[in-house]
């Protein structure tokens, strides 16, 4: 096993974080194996939104041959990203598929046969980016359709548009139990992951780039460091190593690790100065920016139980978790969720047809013994709370999950906002401690959720409530403006009237009007020709 | 159903807690049966059997499965809690009164683990206490210095009816050598205070520096098990020690006002049920303060209010009460001590 030498590059976190826990690993059921890929899958389910934000324009219709990297789905919209044809291939349907989506809610995917050769296109030509403009460099990432690629999918054209930086953080914790992706990037490719980090530095405009990273990880920390001392650049780069612990590779809890302070309340890590991207991304942005290639496939960790050959695999976005299945000959899975992402956070994905994109980092195939709880994926009759404390032992943001409990089960709102419901990170810590087995985060999310419900329909009512009173205000001034006018018509048909009977044919009123014309007439000459002086 | 994350899961569960405490309690039970004889154990048995039974009765009532719950082993905890707590020859009845009362309404009309506000064993002991004084504070003398021991027989005899088959009752074998009834050192205490004794004088007393030594020893035993607790961590470091620096402050203050009035520290820290208290009935999470700092002040505040009542009170052991008081605070220290979430309050120091 290789010792983590410290030295000038490689250093110990000054910062760390309450809380944590220290989950078994099964980390090196995946990390011991060199990077490969899977044979061509036959078809690929592409969802043509992959990322928070506006759905893209497809340009692309039924029956298209299309080649490597082309682009399939055109998104401007400002949180959008662009989506490239995975392999070359004809699509054969634009319809709804079912996919990771949260909601369990079909979306719509184009379903690309793939052609069984492939020729490598580039669709860019590459940029040498030490000789071009930062706009430049953004505008291409942009294109690449570059989202982060550590779980959440942000736009890292839109994170990357942030200023001022001065440091820019490459999270590579991967705190969490069983991938090792980023791990064994970072072995095999760092000399890729450190120019990528220096593209977005030079976007930035940061001083200074900080590798966070465990120090379960001491392969990648010697390769690491080992390609920085050959790097020359302005631009200083450091290794910073924190002990294992989960959640280090939370945003929050890596900047508190890496500078000891805080994040403020409801601020962006832009208002420290500091910008966080995960490994795999700033690989992606080498790819687009030096080698000229979208985004169009990751690096995953295979792994679990349930996989003869676990390991680290490039996959084509679309490439169904059925197809993988099918290659690692996993047919005892049934009925079982896959999780798609860490044991701790991740998502349960029970339709195997759904397509691998752009967030998924890991797949886990695992299926506990029937006497083990430690993975546990079907929900059973969880026992009482009985407030141990073992929770707010583990929370790293500090929260009290046993009163969050307790306020979530009893639907009391207004505590459970108090207690702070919303700086929860789903991280999971709480409940894996719990001797009770109680599903916190569950409730927590339960509780999210239906206070969110509460305040849009409050607002809606506030919105129902104010057009309601506008209209009345309407009607009453128009009754009012009514009112005034038949008013008016009124006094005016009774002077008519009178006027009609005191004069009958309307002679007096001629007379009248003709007096006071001369009048008028005399009272204009007198003023304009004075009288002459006595 | 299937669940959301996490997947993952550490192997500890709450019946296993449950039972750690129960182990956890043997040290203490057993030095206290070497030094009050057999009828501790009869009583920790009977309590235990009693408590499942109670529990078992109002799950049913309430259409639960009642042995899925009652595996939790927490109505097992308040059942040995009281075995220990009340005197060795304490009639029968009356601990089922104690038990029964203790489970079903302290803990189950307020809808079962988790839910209780008051520590139910706590509940059932104090109810005893204020019902049947004499016999609550009947405790027999350390076998160590008393001629009179009671065997098994003699022991479960005075537990079921109240006298031996050989017609001897409870004030027989409180009698010493010397024709003095035996009181616990507490009581003792008390009632040569209000003699007009002064500590020194109460200090010196033989029969009380025997008896005391037997509560050493006891308070010694639960004080193992407890680090044991501390050391599997299933009970946290803030209640006991601050439960205990209570105890120290206020004994300390006080015998230092008038070493002729009171008690010294060391005194209150090995008499009674100061251990017991300290490290397994003022750390029951339930009904305790559940923040940080509140488990801070909830257990100092608890020792400050026994050395009080001992102090000055009308009943010589004062670990009930105050616990019972202090179960009442805690829903204000809990409000009060809300710990500091990532991130809060950052911006009015960078103001500063």
């Amino acid at each position: 096993m290789t010792t983590i030498e410290y030295n000038h590059i490689v250093k110990k976190a000054q910062g760390r974080f309450n809380g944590g826990i220290h989950p078994t690993e099964c980390k090196t059921l995946s990390n011991q194996q060199a990077i490969q890929s899977l044979p061509l899958p036959n078809f690929l389910i592409l969802p043509v939104q992959q990322n928070i934000g506006q759905p893209g324009e497809i340009i692309c219709q039924v029956g298209d041959e299309v080649s490597q990297g082309q682009l399939l789905v055109d998104n401007t919209e400002v949180f959008g990203a662009n989506i490239h044809a995975p392999l070359a291939g004809k699509i054969i349907a634009i319809d709804q598929y079912p996919t990771n989506h949260p909601s369990g809610l079909p979306q719509t995917c184009l379903k690309i046969k793939t052609a069984k050769q492939q020729v490598s296109t580039e669709l860019f030509s590459p940029i040498n980016w030490q000789q071009v403009e930062p706009q430049q460099l953004l505008e291409r990432i942009k294109l690449a359709g570059i989202v982060g690629l550590g779980g959440a999918a942000f736009p890292t054209h839109v994170k990357l548009a942030a200023q001022p930086i001065n440091t820019l953080i490459v999270n590579a914790m991967e705190c969490e139990p069983y991938i090792t992706c980023d791990d064994r990037l970072l072995q095999e490719q760092s000399q890729q992951v450190i120019q990528g980090a220096l593209i977005s530095a030079k976007i930035v405009n940061a001083k200074e780039i900080i590798f966070a990273t465990e120090d379960n990880k001491p392969d990648a920390i010697k390769q690491l460091s080992q390609c920085i001392k050959q790097i020359k650049s302005e631009v200083t780069i450091k290794i910073i190593v924190a002990p294992t612990k989960y959640p280090s590779g939370g945003e929050k809890q890596t900047i508190e690790l890496v500078t000891g302070k805080q994040l403020p309340k409801g601020k962006l890590p832009a208002s420290m100065g500091l910008l966080v991207q995960n490994v795999a991304t700033l690989f992606a942005v080498y790819q687009a920016v030096n080698k000229g290639m979208p985004l169009t496939s990751r690096l995953v960790t295979l792994t679990g139980n349930q996989i003869k050959t676990p390991g680290n695999y490039w996959i084509p976005f679309g490439t169904t978790i059925e197809s993988i299945m099918q290659h690692f000959d996993i047919s005892d899975f049934t009925n079982q969720p896959v999780v798609m992402g860490g044991p701790l956070m991740g998502q349960p994905i029970f339709n195997y047809q759904a397509p691998v994109t752009k967030a998924t980092n890991c797949l886990i195939f695992n299926i506990a013994a029937t006497d083990e709880k430690m993975w546990l994926t079907q929900s059973t009759q969880h026992q009482p709370c009985i407030r141990c404390g073992e929770c707010d032992k583990a929370c790293p943001v500090d929260l009290l999950p046993q009163q969050l409990f307790w306020f979530s089960q009893s639907d009391q709102w207004d505590n459970l906002e108090n207690q702070g419901l919303f700086d929860c990170i789903e991280c999971g810590a709480c409940a894996y401690v719990c001797p009770s087995e109680i599903p916190l985060v569950h409730y927590y999310r339960y509780g999210k959720s239906s206070i969110k419900t509460i305040q849009r329909n409050h607002e809606k009512s506030e919105k129902a409530k104010k057009r309601f009173e506008f209209r009345e205000m309407r009607l009453a001034r128009a009754k009012e403006e009514r009112a005034l006018k038949h008013k008016k018509a009124a006094e005016a048909r009774k002077k008519a009237a009178q006027d009609k009977k005191a004069d009958p044919t309307g002679k007096q009123t001629a007379i009248n009007e003709a007096l006071a014309r001369v009048k008028a007439k005399k009272s204009a000459q007198n003023s304009t020709n004075p009288q002459p002086k006595e | 159903m299937s669940l959301s994350s996490p997947f993952f899961h550490q192997a500890l569960s709450t019946s296993k807690v449950m039972l750690i405490v129960c182990i956890a309690l043997l040290p203490g039970i057993i030095v206290q049966s070497y030094f009050f004889s057999y009828g501790v154990l009869i009583n920790v048995f009977f309590c235990s059997l009693f408590a499942i039974i109670a529990e078992y009765f109002v799950l049913y009532l309430r259409k639960r499965k009642p042995w899925k719950i009652i595996k939790d082993n927490s109505a097992l905890v308040t059942g040995i809690l009281m075995g220990i707590a009340i005197p060795p020859t304490l009639p029968l009845w009356m601990s089922f009164i104690g038990v029964c009362f203790a489970i079903i309404v302290a803990k189950q009309l307020y809808g079962g683990l988790g839910f209780n506000p008051f520590n139910p064993a706590m509940v059932g002991y104090v109810l005893l206490l204020i019902s049947f004084p004499v016999e609550m504070t009947s405790w027999l003398p350390a076998t160590t210095i008393t001629p009179n021991v009671p065997d098994f027989s003699d022991s479960l005899n005075l537990i079921l009816f109240s006298q031996t088959s050989n017609g001897d009752d409870v004030e027989f074998f409180r009698q010493l050598a010397d024709g003095y009834t035996m009181a616990t050192p507490l009581d003792f205490t008390k009632t040569q205070f209000t003699l007009g004794l002064m500590t020194s004088e109460i200090l010196t007393n033989e029969t009380l520096l025997k008896s005391h030594h037997a509560w050493h020893l006891v308070n010694l035993a639960f004080l193992v098990g407890g680090l044991i607790l501390l050391f599997l961590k299933i009970i946290r470091w803030h209640i006991p020690v601050a439960f205990l620096s209570g105890i120290i402050l206020t004994s300390y203050l006080l015998y230092y006002y008038d070493p002729n009035l009171f008690m010294p520290t060391s005194f209150h820290l090995t008499t009674g049920a100061t251990m017991l208290g300290a490290f397994f009935i003022a750390t029951d999470p339930i009904s305790a303060s559940t923040t940080p700092k509140g488990r801070l002040i909830y257990g100092f505040l608890i020792g400050f209010l026994i050395v009080l009542i001992r102090a000055f009170g009308g009943y010589p052991e004062a670990v009930g009460f105050a616990v019972l008081l202090l179960n009442l605070a805690s829903p204000t220290i809990d409000h009060y001590t809300k710990p500091t979430i990532y991130g809060h309050n950052l911006e009015e120091h960078a103001n500063e």
